[in-house]
């Protein structure tokens, strides 16, 4: 008892070390906060200062108030941009996401069970590899590829008699977006086996087990037993991947240029041509901002349902 | 709050001052360079190797010898690096006092016209280079207080030319049996020959500078100077609905439908257009002088030689890349006496036997004939006032608008729908100009 009473109040040793404790915590946040205002916060007031505003990136700049906004709205080729985005939305997040639940699925349950867990390992390796090089190395070896007189891909289908099926995939609108997404798929899909196959490994097995007896199929459990354990870790790769694709700059710049004619204009590259060829700060500037505007959007959606669902 | 806590919040303050008074100082008049006087600081982003590269590093042995004193510090860049920081190196203190840079409105116009370079107009009379330049090569020297080139002060000075031309294989010529055309019909001959073989008779690159620079010539080759002047200088109406333009366009997509220009080169890059010439894929491109020097190193197998697009008075070309001088240099008279270097016969010479097109017209002691040949054709255009300059300087987006209009085309898109896109940006950024 007397323990009991001679124990301090809740939270007196906080109340009384309160303004002390504050000032610490402030003093370490204080590098982060100076980086995130100088990386971040600083060049993200600028970007959308200019954004209201006529400049070619020397000399004064012009207040245009709504102007470049307004032009946004009846650019066919942002809008254009916009759609192509939602596409590689599909190939970067929503595709990778749903063959990777399969894959790291199969490598867990199956590979790992019938022939041995390092297997399983060096097939996911193998799988996660592309997301080890750099994008641009990548998206290099790819335009080699697909070229459409040297590149291997054509090449062999001429050797193999499948010279009508060669085709200058990346040179042709009806197949330009569709060859970059392909592309995409194969390199983000390493990203979300690696998360899922990591979830995997902290689910209950006695779950699996007790619907196995009950006659669930493989799909069965997978669907309805594990998928709902892994829930959030399928949030944060479709957020994370969903981020990525709308601000998908590299693969644009090496291996289209947003081309033929506009086919994968994307805003992120359609900003920087504004920003470095067009001369049009203000203009990039705003597509920039908007992007920012539906990226956090987007992110505050995710968590929003993400903290729905795993409450 | 505790002090010490209080002075880092204050240096943090300080800090996010700091770095926004850096950032937002670009439209000010910046300081002067702290170099010492007796350093001359040379920027250029020709590679080595290349003949400009040669013959500039005669001109710094040079410089040299005339400046026993000076340290010369020269630094490589690449064009990304200068096109894309051009403005905050030079608004900074740590500027060059010479520098290579793009000819044209959007880039030498623009930084003339916001104070960024120094007017070189003095310099050109007390050196004689308003002599040694012709007029045709000094349109791209000076401009005019609104960024416009052709008029007003001097701001650079190129010591080479560059213009377009067809680059040809000699040996499937001959092997073929075809005469080197002079007249558009020939060339359609020949280009007809080489498509019944299974050749593809002109190189070309979508996803680059050439497609549209086939566009312009066949565009030219319809076109009067006062148009070019119109075009390219906003000195009246364009209409891109025209008589020329409306033929280049069909005559551009028939090129592409008969298999003169391979209808897969949508996706490829000039370089890979360059290749498809050196392998004898295809027996001629339509490209810069620039490459001359390239093809002289790497083209063992076959003999090569070049001829101006058939049946045009009216070419594309103009001066070269332009010396400029910082407004914020700090030495000044060294860069202008650099600059005169540039211009002197061992350099200009050494330009001309490396596979560059020099200012003077001069082919004596040339040594290579091909090189003679380049330099005699240019002097064909330049001397008849048929200097067009190049389609993509009107206005800055006009690269990234007439390349994708360009791979549209042999897509096989509307003609009409390309010609509208390509007069309203035109517009837009004239209008845009006031």
């Amino acid at each position: 008892m007397t323990a009991i009473l001679s124990r301090p109040r809740p939270g007196a040793g906080v109340a009384n070390t309160g303004n002390r404790g504050a000032g610490a915590y402030l003093t370490y946040l204080l590098p982060a906060t100076v980086l995130f205002g100088v990386v971040i916060a600083v060049p993200l007031a600028m970007n959308v200062y200019n954004s209201f505003t006529n400049w070619t990136g020397v000399g004064p700049r012009q207040w245009a108030g709504l102007a470049n906004y307004r032009q946004l709205l009846h650019d066919s080729e942002f809008w254009a941009s916009m759609w192509h985005s939602l596409a590689l939305v599909a190939a970067m997040a929503v595709i990778p996401t749903v063959i990777g639940l399969f894959v790291a699925a199969a490598l867990f349950d199956v590979i790992a069970k019938r022939f041995s867990p390092r297997v399983a390992s060096l097939l996911r390796a193998c799988i996660y590899l592309p997301q080890v090089l750099p994008i641009i190395v990548a998206a290099i070896v790819w335009s080699w590829i697909l070229d459409p007189q040297y590149g291997a891909l054509n090449v062999a289908l001429r050797d193999a008699g499948l010279g009508f099926l060669a085709h200058d995939l990346l040179g042709d609108p009806h197949t330009a977006l569709l060859t970059v997404m392909a592309v995409l798929v194969w390199f983000q899909l390493g990203y979300p086996v690696v998360i899922f196959m990591a979830a995997l490994q902290r689910t209950d097995p006695a779950l699996g087990e007790a619907a196995e007896i009950d006659g669930a199929t493989w799909r069965q459990r997978l669907w309805l037993v594990t998928v709902p354990q892994i829930r959030p870790e399928i949030y944060v790769v479709l957020l994370t991947c969903t981020v990525a694709s709308l601000r998908a700059f590299g693969w644009i710049y090496a291996l289209t240029s947003g081309g033929p004619g506009v086919s994968t204009q994307v805003p992120s590259y359609y900003s920087y041509q504004s920003f470095f060829t067009n001369l049009d700060v203000g203009y990039g500037s705003a597509i920039a901002t908007v992007m920012t505007l539906i990226i956090v959007a987007v992110s505050v959606v995710f968590l929003w349902v993400q903290r729905r669902h795993t409450a | 709050m505790p002090r010490k806590t209080t002075g880092l919040l204050a240096a943090a303050v300080v800090a996010l001052a700091g770095t926004l008074a850096a950032c937002g100082s670009s439209g000010g008049s910046g300081g002067t360079s702290s170099s010492s006087s007796n350093v001359l600081k040379v920027w250029w982003y020709e590679g080595n190797g290349s003949a400009y590269q040669i013959a500039w590093d005669q001109a710094i042995k040079d410089f040299k010898k005339q400046h026993p004193g000076v340290t010369v510090q020269f630094s490589l860049k690449s064009f990304n690096q200068m096109q894309q920081n051009a403005s905050m190196i030079l608004n900074s203190s740590d500027v060059p006092d010479v520098m290579e840079y793009n000819k044209g409105d959007a880039t030498t116009g623009l930084l003339s016209k916001e104070g960024l370079l120094t007017d070189l107009t003095p310099e050109a009379t007390k050196y004689g280079w308003d002599k040694l330049l012709s007029p045709g090569l000094q349109v791209t020297a000076r401009y005019s207080p609104k960024g416009v080139m052709g008029s007003g002060d001097w701001y650079g000075v190129s010591d080479y030319a560059e213009y377009l031309t067809v680059y040809y294989n000699k040996d499937m010529f001959a092997k073929y049996g075809l005469p080197v055309p002079t007249t558009m019909a020939q060339l359609t001959s020949d280009m007809g020959t080489f498509v019944k073989n299974g050749i593809t008779p002109f190189a070309n690159a979508g996803d680059d500078y050439m497609a549209m620079q086939y566009l312009y010539e066949m565009e030219l080759s319809q076109s009067t100077p006062q148009d070019v002047q119109n075009y390219e200088r906003y000195t009246g109406a364009v209409n891109f609905h025209d008589a020329a333009w409306t033929n280049a366009v069909a005559t551009f997509q028939d090129w592409v439908r008969k298999g003169y220009i391979a209808k897969n080169s949508v996706s490829l890059t000039a370089t890979q257009a360059g290749n498809d010439f050196e392998t004898g894929k295809s027996p001629m491109m339509l490209s810069g002088s620039w490459w001359a020097g390239t093809f002289e190193s790497e083209i063992k197998n076959f003999t090569w030689g070049t001829f101006l697009w058939p049946g045009n008075t009216l070419n594309a070309g103009s001066g070269g890349n332009l010396f400029v001088v910082p407004k914020n240099a700090a030495n000044k008279t060294l860069a202008y006496d650099f600059i005169n270097d540039t211009l002197q016969p061992d350099v200009q010479k050494l330009l001309a036997n490396n596979g560059a097109v020099p200012i003077s017209d001069s082919t004596a002691g040339v040594t290579n004939p091909l090189n003679a040949q380049l330099i005699q054709n240019f002097q064909t255009v330049a001397s008849s006032g048929g200097l067009a300059y190049y389609p993509d300087w009107p206005t800055p987006s006009f690269y990234n608008t007439l390349l994708a209009q360009t791979q549209d085309l042999m897509n096989g898109a509307s003609a009409n729908g390309v010609l509208s896109t390509l007069q309203t940006d035109y517009d837009q950024y004239v209008n845009s100009l006031g």
